[in-house]
């Protein structure tokens, strides 16, 4: 009966997601179906680009295209393990149907069943949607036969069971530790430092002669992440075989299927051990809430807002824990840079250091697209059911909107130029490329948050369980998606420029007015990404919504 | 004070409120009651703006609601029937920033405050978060948060929700004081014999059209009193 349980349990989940597909919903979304599938395309044209790229290296080209295959892995590993560590602590522990469940006659191991598949399905439902298009280009690339694309399936559903597994168990007994709330932060913590340590470790492993380009070739190559003991290697393994056009490795085949029941099975047994004990510890206590040194401070009407989202923010475990993240991330993102030997690529291209503040512009706008997901675009969210109380109080929407546009897009401003300013310093980059890369990057800062929070203003869900859920549904992904278009749009138009302007001896009118163009289409296209969602937002958040 | 001018809220094509027309004078307290999914919570949402009346107008005070919404809720208040909050503000910071927002001065925002925490019975629990309290006590902490601005009007759905006696009791006294000093309350209500005691006059809601209104005195001559003729109309 138990079996039928857990079927009963998930059907009013599906249920609801049915009710609330029509057409019309599909019809409003088809917009964002459209950029889904633009990117997928575009990720595939990318990947298929670099792959051809990199396999046609004389000597190191296939090694080093297999190379990637398993760097593609390892990098899953860790990513999933995290999300299902952060979105089971979330659905086992916080998740308003918990009590629902407990008070009606639904064992233990049925509500444990019911959650590991949520867990299961919210924390990898993101790299199944984004991933694909890598493992085709390899396909195509390699003119595999069809049974790749299905022992590739198979093979990424049993590594996301191991993932689930480790990271379900993870949660549990981090949870047995610590209260739901604090797990949460102390598992960051944990996690960061597990990050950087491998990291360190990793780059301790790599040669230290990076003096040359034969040096930097070398260094890829010998990137380690082929322990026999990580199922990245074991995946890795099983389906390389496929690229000579043999079936997959059945040994490494029979090692994920057993790791993926194991490790399922092991997060089961944990779960009977710790949940209900769990449950208990975690309940809210009246604990008295010092009023600190800001205790006479009493905010004006424009500061109220941005006031009590601080105030919030630095009280919500499940908010600022993910600065750490975003800090050990930027501290792997300046050590890369400052590893990067400029000098001895320099040989490569005379323009390398342009090249080099390119591709620094990028990866930080890569950064702001994300951090602005998380923290502008959620910005308006972040009221919850209790909007009710800007909507029923004299709070203009364009002051609302205003307020949440500063309390997120000051320090992420802040931090993505402060990211700029030292990777620029770290590679010698001085003088006016180090002026115009600075005032880009300020511009885009701007213009991406203006974006965030007004987007996150029209597409606004006042209803989860989770503030990170919000940057990581479909319209948080769809916003990265533009936000990243509108910093490559400009930095293409700026390098466009840089090339008119320094490669060509003598500028003809023509070249002039192409300049000219790309200033103004530069300048359009930031201030249409700040001015027009922050407009559209506004009507949206002034028009009937259902908020509770 | 109150003027609901034939307002009509439908929901994909169908009505939720139809033709609703109701005055409501100063210091008067009005009840509009109804069976569930009567439209009294729709009434009530369109009157604070948070939804928009289709047909119709809404006058709060001098102000349409729908063209000068700032003014009309400068001089309202409004305890919603589900008690959203932050959570993870105090009891005391949730009312300083709804002192903020309607940009009352600092010392007059602290002495209402001590008065109200006071008042409603949070005076203990003032520093504790939020999202440790009872249904009980967030509904205190509500009315404390509607009432820091002395505001004209004062929509209630639902006010006894959560309540214990001692709560319904003090709050049934700060409604009947409240209506002295001339602020004007609408309520929505199924606590029938609460509606009877505290009202002036009751408007009775159905299928989003209003049936019938009576005062007090009317009231109590029906047999079975409100509750009777609820009985009686909601057939």
């Amino acid at each position: 009966m138990t079996e039928n349980m857990v079927l009963l349990l998930i059907r009013p989940k599906f249920l609801s997601l049915k009710n609330s597909i029509s057409a019309r919903i599909v019809l409003r979304r088809l917009p964002f179906i459209a950029i889904g599938i633009g990117f997928w395309v575009l990720f595939y044209i990318g990947t298929y680009k670099v792959l051809s790229y990199v396999r046609g290296i004389e000597f190191f080209g296939e090694i080093l295209s297999k190379k990637l295959f398993s760097m593609t892995f390892f990098s899953l590993l860790g990513f999933l393990i995290l999300s299902n560590i952060i979105t089971a602590i979330s659905s086992f522990y916080l998740s308003r149907d918990i009590p629902f469940f407990l008070s009606r006659p639904v064992e233990i191991k049925d509500i444990i069943r019911l959650k590991s598949f949520e867990s299961i399905l919210n924390s990898s439902w993101m790299v199944m949607s984004f991933i694909p298009p890598v493992f085709i280009a390899y396909g195509v690339s390699y003119n595999v036969p069809i049974n790749y694309y299905i022992s590739i399936l198979v093979a990424l559903l049993l590594f996301i069971f191991i993932t689930a597994g480790i990271g379900i168990s993870i949660a549990h007994i981090l949870t047995r530790l610590f209260p739901a709330k604090k797990a949460r932060n102390a598992l960051l913590g944990i996690g960061i430092i597990f990050f950087l340590l491998l990291y360190f470790i990793l780059r301790s492993i790599i040669p230290g002669d990076l003096s040359t380009p034969e040096g930097l070739i070398n260094s890829v190559m010998t990137f380690r992440t082929d322990s026999p003991l990580l199922p990245s290697y074991w995946i890795t393994e099983a389906i390389l075989p496929m690229f000579k056009n043999n079936g997959p490795d059945l040994f490494y085949s029979f090692v994920l299927l057993s790791n993926g029941a194991f490790f399922l099975l092991l997060s089961a047994i944990i779960g009977q051990w710790f949940y209900r004990g769990n449950i208990e510890r975690i309940q809210p206590s009246g604990k008295i809430i010092g009023r600190g040194f800001l205790k006479y401070f009493y905010p004006n009407k424009n500061m109220a807002i941005i006031y009590k989202d601080i105030k919030m923010f630095f009280r919500d475990t499940g908010q600022w824990s993910q600065i750490f993240i975003i800090g050990a991330l930027i501290m792997v993102y300046i050590y890369n840079f400052k590893s990067i030997p400029v000098d001895a690529i320099s040989g490569l291209s005379p323009f390398i250091k342009e090249l080099m503040v390119l591709v620094n512009m990028v990866m930080a706008g890569l950064v702001l697209s994300a951090v602005a997901a998380r923290f502008l675009y959620t910005s308006v969210s972040l009221e919850g059911q209790a909007f009710w109380v800007i909507r029923t109080t004299p709070v203009d929407i364009a002051r609302f909107l205003r307020s949440k546009f500063l309390y997120a897009s000051i320090p992420v401003t802040l931090l993505i130029v402060f990211l700029v300013f030292v990777t620029n310093l770290a590679m010698d980059i001085k003088g006016m490329l180090m002026s115009v890369s600075i005032a880009t990057v300020l511009m885009l800062c701007i213009s991406v948050s203006g974006l965030g929070t007004g987007f996150g203003a029209i597409y606004p869900k006042f209803k989860y369980e989770n503030i990170a859920s919000v940057s990581m549904s479909i319209g948080g992904m769809v916003f990265m998606l533009i936000a990243f278009s509108v910093v490559i749009v400009t930095l293409s138009l700026e390098a466009w420029i840089f090339y008119l302007y320094n490669l060509m001896t003598e500028l003809t009118i023509f070249e002039k007015i192409q300049i000219a163009v790309s200033l103004i289409l530069i300048l359009l296209v930031n201030a249409a990404a700040f001015y027009l969602p922050m407009k559209i937002g506004r009507k949206k958040l002034q028009g009937h919504i259902e908020i509770i | 004070m109150i003027t609901l001018d034939n307002i009509g809220k439908s929901f994909d094509g169908m009505y939720a409120v139809r033709n609703l027309s109701i005055t409501v004078g100063s210091g008067e307290i009005f009840g509009l009651v109804g069976p569930n999914g009567a439209g009294k919570t729709t009434t009530i949402k369109m009157m604070t703006g948070l939804l928009s009346p289709d047909e119709g107008d809404i006058i709060i005070g001098r102000y349409n609601i729908t063209e000068e919404p700032i003014n009309a809720k400068s001089i309202l208040g409004y305890v919603p029937d589900k008690s959203f909050l932050y959570e993870k503000l105090t009891a005391r910071e949730f009312l300083t920033f709804i002192s903020s927002i309607y940009s009352i001065e600092k010392s007059e925002a602290l002495t209402r405050m001590e008065k109200l925490l006071d008042l409603f019975g949070i005076k203990d629990i003032e520093d504790e978060l939020i999202e440790s309290f009872s249904q009980g006590m967030r509904q205190r902490l509500l009315f404390a948060s509607a009432l820091i601005h002395n505001p004209e009007v004062l929509l209630i759905d639902e006010p006894f929700m959560g309540l214990d006696p001692f709560g319904i009791r003090m709050l049934t006294g700060v409604i009947t004081e409240l209506s002295t000093k001339g602020v004007t309350i609408f309520l929505a209500t199924h606590s029938l014999h609460i509606a009877e005691e505290l009202c002036h006059r009751v408007g009775f809601i159905n299928k989003g059209s209003l049936i019938a209104v009576k005062n007090s005195d009317e009231i109590k001559s029906i047999e079975g009193g409100l509750e009777g003729l609820f009985m009686r109309l909601g057939e």
